[in-house]
């Protein structure tokens, strides 16, 4: 079964791998459908950073042009690479989980432990989490200005948004039971949080936690792509070729290339959530 | 969702008409404490109020719905994410719904969906944008590519998740498989698939906003934002990001609605 | 067998063995020998984990015996079919259907027509004193309920094998009581042949014609008896003599 599933999935990376480089070879309109040669290209020249100019007494080669693509030219000449971008955005992911979850638990919690304050907090919260994330950006830019805050206020939002229904119900429906059992021991205050809550509701809060750092990565690459000098989402985009549009001469492989990598790290990202609430949950299995 | 009671229904109603409050004095105050001109990028912006008063929302409102600019926006925003919904939920569903029942399938398929879940939402969008221009095409597709994502998580799941017991109990009753897919299979998938049919919705709307920050064509909401952030003119700004808002809020709403009526067969937890 | 004299065998395991995989395979069971005979209510009983199960779903269909042979009616079995009749142990009724769908839908499978589903789902319905749930989701209906639907949905085909397996060891004392008297005067209406795995000695003794007990794991037959007790059965049924005292043989083999 596990080689089974190992080998169709490499058969058909392999398979549609070559398909496309067939393909694009034959279209041969690298503007749109960029041959695989030259995504590798732009991949090479990204994590390599600006190559040396030939100095003038050396022979140029015939067809030598000094990088892939005009996209490629102006973010190295930012001093953009794949790797120091990839580590920017990561930095704002991890901000905005570090930040954002444990708000979002905490208005969970609150609202998961008090009817009360369920009802009155809910309805506001229901507003709140209706709003795009990046809808935001254009307010938030009049009260902050153009700087980091601006877009970390975001994902923060976005994370902290999204942690607070994972985290009531793991509370009202999963704790429940336990939270009476707790109770009808004796159990009061800070240790039945500590000790019965909080354990019985984290498989939730967990599972919910995953799917916040999926929206991590999409608000900080969104919000990157809207207005940042680096980071995945100016690679993407072209360093600020997106605001000169009618000079559209962002290259596919750049893109492709950013999106590979951003792919990558976000499974990564997963993975290592998967890793941790399979730790943490360890009662559960 | 269970059923409201009244003291929720009080209890919320104070919350909201508290925050009301709260904006209006919060805007009185902010009359004369909070700065009227602001930095941006170049030069300063005269008058501008952070925290416009109720009288200027109104003004402002008035304005874009006599000038037909608010409603037209919303029907634009509105008919892009419907579709691109559509048409990613059938695609999502029905790739879904295969991958689900046929192994080899799902592992033929599972390098690239493994792929296009882990892109962030709206990296793609330069991509779509180089393929199939600025225009409807690309916004469309973008969304179509995010909500087919999450309902083909959601059909997959809820086929793979059906319990043995009720495929056995199909079988033993003579079922032939393509009966067991309609009567037992699908029914009992219907849920999860219900769930993310949710979820996309929310997440086609994340994306059109972006798609329409960047775009440079009215009538759009998103566009309208952008607007408003150049000049700027808070109260159309707010207006915008409340619209945007309420119609989210709608759309959530009635697709829990959708959800209720689906699946009133269910046990309601707690 | 001839068709006259001796009474036909519907099931037959000859040294059936049956062996789970996996990293420690289990031995289910072993050099097991049972036979069925046309509309004989035979009860498997056994302890935990002897195999009653995994006998009952090699009968009817789902699981191949690694050693040995079974057969119905003296062909091999190749599968789960209707004509076998078979009652989980776990809740199996399809909660999005209402009960009477859910009765219908061997009906269905089978390309009956609505009107003859309806009349036939009306039958059992009375019979099984369901009429007044007719048009409710299970989420509202007891768990003894539950299975009686089940069962209902099960006989709607009318199958002339029906394999039970503990159908009522998720329910209370009271309601198994009950269910057992309906089970018993279905029975009596509509001659089965019948396979009930139960680990209820009481339940095995009123209900069957034959008890087969099945040694601990791996299972193989230990020990049968044949009940003689007056059909129909009933309440004082239970407190004869006769039984109690069967009742006490069949605990004594167990151990």
């Amino acid at each position: 079964m596990a080689t089974q599933r190992f080998l169709l999935g490499l058969a058909s990376l392999v398979g549609l791998l070559v398909a496309y480089t067939w393909v694009s070879n034959r279209l041969s309109q690298p503007e749109v459908i960029p041959p695989t040669q030259a995504i590798a290209e732009a991949f090479v020249d990204l994590i390599a950073g600006p190559r040396q100019q030939p100095a003038a007494d050396q022979p140029v080669h015939m067809g030598h042009h000094a990088h892939s693509s005009d996209h490629v030219e102006v973010l190295l000449q930012q001093g953009v690479t794949l790797q120091a971008s990839l580590a920017i955005t990561t930095a704002r992911v991890l901000f905005g989980l570090v930040v954002g979850a444990p708000i979002g638990i905490l208005l969970g919690l609150l609202m998961g432990l008090s009817r009360r304050v369920n009802d009155y907090a809910h309805p506001l919260y229901v507003l709140v989490r209706s709003i795009p994330p990046l809808a935001l950006i254009t307010y938030i830019m009049l009260w902050l200005g153009h700087r980091e805050p601006h877009r970390l206020i975001p994902i923060v939002y976005a994370v902290a948004t999204t942690m607070v229904i994972p985290t009531y119900h793991g509370l009202r429906d999963v704790a429940s039971t336990y939270v009476v059992a707790g109770r009808s021991l004796g159990a009061k205050g800070w240790l039945l949080i500590q000790k019965v809550l909080l354990p019985a509701a984290s498989p939730a809060v967990l599972t919910g936690l995953r799917y916040a750092v999926a929206i991590a990565w999409m608000t900080a690459v969104g919000s990157e792509m809207l207005m940042a000098e680096n980071g995945m989402g100016n690679l993407i985009v072209g360093g600020g070729m997106w605001a000169s549009r009618l000079q559209t001469r962002s290259d596919p492989a750049v893109v492709i290339v950013g999106i590979l990598a951003l792919a990558i790290a976000g499974w990564v990202m997963d993975v290592g959530a998967r890793v941790l609430t399979i730790r943490l949950t360890r009662w559960a299995r | 969702m269970s059923l409201v009671d009244r003291t929720q229904i009080k209890r919320a109603l104070v919350a909201l008409g508290a925050i009301a409050l709260l904006y209006g004095i919060a805007a009185e105050i902010g009359r004369w404490a909070l700065p009227h001109r602001i930095w941006m990028d170049v030069h300063y912006i005269e008058n501008v109020e952070l925290l416009p008063p109720y009288r200027s929302l109104g003004e402002e409102m008035a304005f874009l719905l006599e000038s037909w600019i608010l409603p037209s926006s919303i029907a634009v925003s509105t008919g892009r994410v419907l579709c691109g919904f559509v048409l990613g939920s059938a695609i999502g569903i029905l790739i879904g719904l295969a991958t689900g029942r046929a192994l080899r399938l799902e592992y033929l398929a599972e390098p690239w969906l493994m792929l296009l879940r882990f892109t962030p939402a709206l990296a793609l969008l330069p991509l779509y944008v180089i393929w199939f221009g600025y225009g409807e095409a690309s916004k469309i597709l973008l969304i179509a590519t995010n909500v087919a994502v999450v309902t083909l998580l959601g059909a997959h799941q809820g086929v793979r998740a059906v319990p043995q017991v009720y495929l056995d109990a199909a079988t033993s009753l003579g079922a032939s498989p393509r009966l067991a897919f309609w009567k037992v299979v699908l029914p009992a998938a219907l849920p999860q698939i219900f769930t993310s049919l949710r979820i996309a919705l929310g997440l086609a709307w994340v994306t059109i906003v972006v798609a329409e920050l960047i775009d440079a064509k009215m009538p759009s909401l998103g566009y309208l934002l952008t607007l408003a952030g150049a000049y700027p003119r808070v109260p159309t700004m707010l207006i915008g990001i409340g619209t945007i808002g309420a119609l989210v809020l709608a759309c959530d709403l009635f697709a829990l609605a959708v959800y209720a009526k689906a699946t009133r067969w269910m046990r309601r937890t707690g | 067998m001839s068709p006259s004299g001796s009474p036909r065998i519907r099931l037959e395991a000859t040294e059936v063995g049956y062996t789970y995989p996996g990293q420690t395979p289990t031995r289910a069971l072993e050099g097991l020998n049972l036979s069925v005979v046309e509309n004989e209510f035979v009860a498997l009983l056994g302890p935990v984990g002897c195999g009653k199960t995994t006998l009952l779903r090699i009968f009817a269909g789902f699981l191949q015996p690694t050693t040995g042979i079974v057969r119905c009616d003296g062909a091999s079995i190749e599968g789960p079919s209707w004509q076998k009749g078979y009652v989980l142990q776990e809740a199996a009724i399809f909660p999005w259907m209402k009960v009477r769908e859910n009765i219908e839908f061997g009906l269905l499978a089978k390309g009956m027509e609505a009107p003859a589903r309806r009349a036939l789902s009306d039958e059992l319905l009375t019979l099984l004193g369901l009429s007044a749930f007719e048009a409710a989701y299970p989420k509202e209906l007891s768990a003894g309920m539950s299975k009686m639907v089940e069962v209902a949905r099960v006989l709607a085909t009318d199958p002339s094998i029906l394999l039970l397996d503990e159908p009522f060891g998720a329910l209370d004392a009271q309601t198994r009581a009950r269910m057992q008297d309906e089970l018993a005067r279905l029975w009596e209406q509509r001659r089965k042949t019948v396979v009930f795995v139960t680990h209820d000695v009481e339940e095995a003794v009123y209900l069957a014609d034959r008890i087969v007990v099945l040694s601990p794991r791996p299972g193989r037959v230990k020990q049968q008896f044949s009940v003689s007790l007056p059909r129909p059965r009933s309440l004082d049924t239970r407190f004869a003599g006769t039984f109690s005292s069967l009742k006490r043989e069949v605990w004594q083999v167990i151990g």
